[in-house]
């Protein structure tokens, strides 16, 4: 349980993959401008990571060590393709919208990180764990972006009106700069804080 | 803890591995075929309703009645395109387009008046253009302008602010828009060309 907790705690803030290991920033900046994708986004990353992390355990001590790598890529991309054509079948309209991204999770950072870092180490059930909470990480970090995106470029949450007709859009936020400018104020805050203890001691930047 | 020296144990791992996964996709690929095929075919009808304007309600099967209701499928030259009577009254017709944009080949929809001098709507099915960017042409506010433009002079899409602009290019997206006024413009020519064999087809 202990080690439940802490792993959680490592995924959503210590080690959040976003905020704290800038990993998966390329996704985090393309789908972020509507809640909904950010959403069908990390619950995709969350599977892929999860059960991705789950494969590469469940084989670790039968993986000769020089393909590991090789190996994991191939885990991960079957997941991605079971999502992409999960989308496709029953949710076509959310397959169009991400478009490329969902088969660019195949090189998101963020799994084959946890796969190398955790899933080699660890028993397979708690490696779905970290797997699933590292995505979980990544969905809060999302929608937190997606939130001030989508409200303050759409006036909507979700796809619904917030905002009255009065609202002026920030067509800047939907577009690619809003991205940038959202999650450096994302990381900033949560540095500040979240502040690392490991770096204390270390060269003053 | 398997030996590292082998050589042949992880040529036989990664084809075992590899023989396991590829069966799995295969299978889970082969089990929803046909439905992805169906939801393409929605798809496209749901894109010939959108460029004539009639209204439908997003549920599939209603999707469906409203299509078989309003539209029949004709063939000219092997070229497909859709017929949309109201009443018995002659509405327009939809073909399909398709041209290169920025990254890759752009496929779309397009309906035209039964006189050929209006174009009714315009859609895009699929593109690869950038997300954010040229990706915006799947946007309403850009696929509505094409709605009643007149094809009478030529050539009928100008980017504002020119002279006899007729339509706004997306904003960060020059290459792409471009790519979409000419697709759009170089159909409309064509399709001027087999006008009367479309006419004489009813």
């Amino acid at each position: 349980m202990n080690e439940l907790k802490r792993v959680f705690k490592e995924g959503m803030i210590k080690d959040n993959p976003v905020f704290r290991q800038i990993l998966g920033i390329c996704s985090s900046l393309a789908v972020t401008n509507l809640l909904l994708n950010s959403l069908v986004m990390g619950i995709g990353l969350m599977f892929v990571t999860g059960f991705s992390s789950f494969t590469v355990s469940l084989l670790r001590q039968q993986t000769p060590k020089h393909i590991r790598m090789m190996v994991q890529t191939l885990i991960i991309s079957a997941y991605v393709i079971i999502l992409d054509i999960f989308l496709k079948a029953y949710w076509p309209s959310m397959s169009k919208a991400l478009g490329p991204y969902v088969g660019l999770i195949i090189t998101n950072c963020i799994i084959m990180g946890r796969c190398e870092a955790f899933a080699q180490k660890n028993k397979p059930l708690i490696s779905f764990f970290d797997g699933f909470t590292m995505g979980l990480g990544y969905t809060i970090v999302l929608l937190f972006i997606a939130f001030f995106r989508e409200l303050l470029g759409f006036g909507s949450l979700f796809g619904v009106q917030i905002l009255g007709e009065g609202w002026v859009k920030w067509t800047l936020m939907i577009m690619p700069p809003g991205a940038f400018f959202m999650l450096g104020i994302v990381i900033w805050i949560t540095r500040n804080v979240f502040p690392n203890n490991d770096e204390k001691g270390g060269a003053q930047v | 803890m398997v030996k590292k020296k082998r050589i042949l144990y992880p040529v036989f791992f990664m084809v075992v591995l590899t023989a396991v996964f590829t069966f799995v996709l295969a299978f889970i690929n082969a089990s929803s075929i046909d439905l992805i095929k169906a939801q393409e075919a929605l798809q496209i009808q749901k894109s010939i309703l959108y460029v004539f304007n009639i209204p439908f309600e997003s549920q599939d099967l209603s999707i469906q009645k409203t299509f078989d209701e309003h539209v029949t499928t004709q063939t000219l030259n092997e070229r497909t395109y859709y017929v949309y009577k109201l009443d018995q009254e002659l509405q327009g017709y939809a073909f399909q387009f398709s041209g290169r944009g920025l990254w890759g080949t752009i496929t779309g929809n397009i309906a035209i008046s039964p006189e050929f001098d209006t174009i009714l709507g315009i859609n895009f099915i699929s593109h690869s253009e950038t997300p954010g960017l040229g990706g915006r042409i799947d946007e309403s506010w850009f696929k509505e302008q094409f709605r009643n433009m007149s094809i009478k002079t030529e050539p009928p899409v100008i980017f504002k602010p020119a002279e006899g602009g007729s339509a706004d290019a997306v904003t960060g997206a020059t290459l792409t828009s471009n790519s979409v006024r000419d697709m759009v413009n170089q159909f409309v020519t064509d399709l001027k060309s087999i006008e009367k064999e479309v006419n004489l087809n009813e």
